[in-house]
């Protein structure tokens, strides 16, 4: 069994979106909760939420991005940057906790004191842009991790795999000229989703031609063709750059109970994709395995989804 | 949106008695497809294209000469033998539709602009065109397309519009166009949000019909319409 670590932390449930907000403060409850009943928090090494030093954030956002984000929650103010973007005055803080509590588990797992790690964070971050909120993320927890592996433990080839139903342009367009981070995202077809990014001519700009891949699934298609494209394209595409480290965007909204999206991803679905990389971290990776939330929004179906997910880490 | 707006201003512009292969290496070095003829007080006369430079040059696989060497041969051949006279040219006070409209009747790349004394003061291409059109489409805005059909009676919008706001949703645009059953439309909302659902739900409940991404408005449209 594998040296596996869960991030969560009940500060992490300050960032108040108000009522009806799809991410609330009960995704979290949910997602532990079904981790909990399923027998496992013995099995794992709980990580506390830490603040993240700024300095951190400062190589992913502009400093100017962070004092604007800062002032907007202390002022009262309800969003930020997009209408959807529901802040509190607790959400700079939370946003702060969720990046450094994912850097201390990057910390853990390259000092070998863990295997891999499933960081249950909000707010979430792959939508967020150098300046700019988007799609209920501030901070983009997963790029601010990759560029503190490459800064901090000098790992050269970074590995992002992104399976939440949303493309995450934010991740894409950070490290779109860098060849050195590959960012592979599987979304639900631009035209029909939100935002509107990730089609498959998007491949990377200057260097880092190459080293960004869209798969765009058409609405109504689910675990066959997530199946298929896995084998035949994220497999041999991951197994090509041979990343040392491989970070998940973990979204579960592409599931059929899901209704974010028009995606119909089955709980075994989700499994089997995870296996997929978890077998590809193994490999390549040396099983250094970072996996951080994003969507996933039916209350329902998170608890076994997260279950699942950890399992598979615990069992990688 | 006005073409003064969406034309380069400052086209590159070629003399009436320059030869081809003046014009075959200004359009190469700027990558451009089309030269405005006008004369020395910049009154258009013509325009030339590629495609007439081409026509006039025999093939290279059929003679097995290089480029230049039959450029050379060729390059007897003034610009005013070749090039269109009196070219549809737009106004700067034309807009976007007309030009796109304009685009599909007359199938030319680029027009040059004209103002009223018909000096040349710009050129816009398909290339502009399009950049313009998907910036009013919004299609680089990040948000989700809905698709509603409605009943082609006056007031639909309006209880759309109101249904829409009441769950705090902003719009990015709204398009409202023919559809394929008779006495009916379809509305297009772009809308900026990624929470969907609620919206979707509550047209639902309204009695209202969201067309399924995949059966797509564009697949059933009347061929030749």
């Amino acid at each position: 069994m594998k040296k596996t670590g869960l991030l969560y932390d009940e500060r992490y449930l300050r960032h108040d979106t108000g009522p009806n907000h799809p991410e609330s403060p009960q995704r979290l409850k949910a997602i532990y909760q079904g981790i909990k009943e399923a027998g496992l928090l013995p099995k794992l090494t709980l990580i506390q939420a830490r603040r993240a030093d700024l300095k951190w954030i400062e190589t992913i956002h502009s400093k100017n991005y962070i004092k604007r984000f800062e002032v907007a929650c202390g002022s009262g103010n309800s969003t930020f940057d997009y209408p959807d973007n529901q802040i509190c005055a607790e959400t700079f803080e939370t946003a702060l906790l969720a990046v450094g509590g994912i850097l201390d588990a990057v910390q853990l797992i390259m000092t070998d004191k863990l295997d891999n790690v499933f960081c249950a964070v909000r707010p979430p971050g792959h939508h967020a842009e150098y300046d700019k909120a988007l799609g209920f993320c501030y901070f983009n927890n997963v790029a601010i991790a990759a560029r503190y592996l490459q800064i901090e433990w000098g790992i050269q080839r970074v590995g992002i795999v992104d399976f939440d139903v949303h493309h995450g342009n934010g991740t894409q367009h950070l490290f779109e000229d860098d060849p050195t981070v590959f960012y592979y995202s599987i979304h639900q077809h631009p035209t029909f989703a939100f935002p509107g990014t990730g089609r498959v001519f998007e491949t990377g700009d200057g260097e880092g031609v190459g080293t960004t891949r869209n798969y765009p699934v058409l609405p109504g298609q689910g675990d066959k063709e997530y199946q298929g494209l896995v084998e035949r394209d994220l497999v041999p595409v991951l197994s090509a750059f041979s990343p040392e480290v491989i970070l998940v965007s973990a979204g579960f909204d592409a599931h059929v109970d899901d209704d974010m999206s028009d995606i119909n991803l089955s709980t075994q679905g989700y499994s089997r994709i995870m296996q997929r990389i978890a077998a590809l971290a193994a490999l390549y990776s040396d099983g250094r395995l970072i996996s951080v939330l994003e969507g996933g929004y039916c209350l329902k179906r998170l608890p076994e989804l997260a279950a699942n997910h950890v399992n598979i880490l615990l069992n990688a | 949106m006005f073409i003064s707006k969406i034309m380069s201003r400052n086209a590159v512009t070629i003399d009436i008695n320059a030869d081809i292969s003046q014009a075959r290496e200004i359009m190469s070095e700027n990558n451009f497809r089309h030269l405005p003829v006008v004369d020395d007080s910049n009154f258009l006369i013509g325009i030339v294209t590629d495609r007439d430079i081409r026509s006039v040059l025999p093939s290279s696989h059929i003679t097995g000469d290089n480029g230049m060497e039959v450029l050379k041969r060729f390059s007897g051949i003034k610009i005013k033998d070749i090039m269109t006279k009196n070219p549809v040219a737009l106004s700067p006070l034309d807009t976007l539709q007309d030009a796109l409209i304009l685009l599909q009747k007359e199938r030319f790349g680029a027009f040059p602009v004209i103002d009223e004394q018909k000096k040349l003061i710009g050129i816009v291409s398909v290339r502009d065109l399009l950049r313009e059109f998907i910036n009013v489409l919004g299609l680089e805005e990040p948000g989700t397309l809905l698709c509603i059909i409605v009943e082609n009676k006056l007031g639909q919008m309006k209880k759309i519009v109101d249904a829409i706001t009441e769950e705090h949703v902003s719009f990015g645009s709204v398009l409202v166009s023919r559809y394929w059953e008779k006495g009916k439309r379809a509305v297009f909302p772009y809308l900026l949000t990624q929470n969907i659902a609620p919206v979707k739900r509550k047209l639902k409940k309204m009695g209202y019909t969201l067309l399924d991404p995949m059966d797509w408005y564009m697949d059933h449209l009347p061929q030749n319409d």
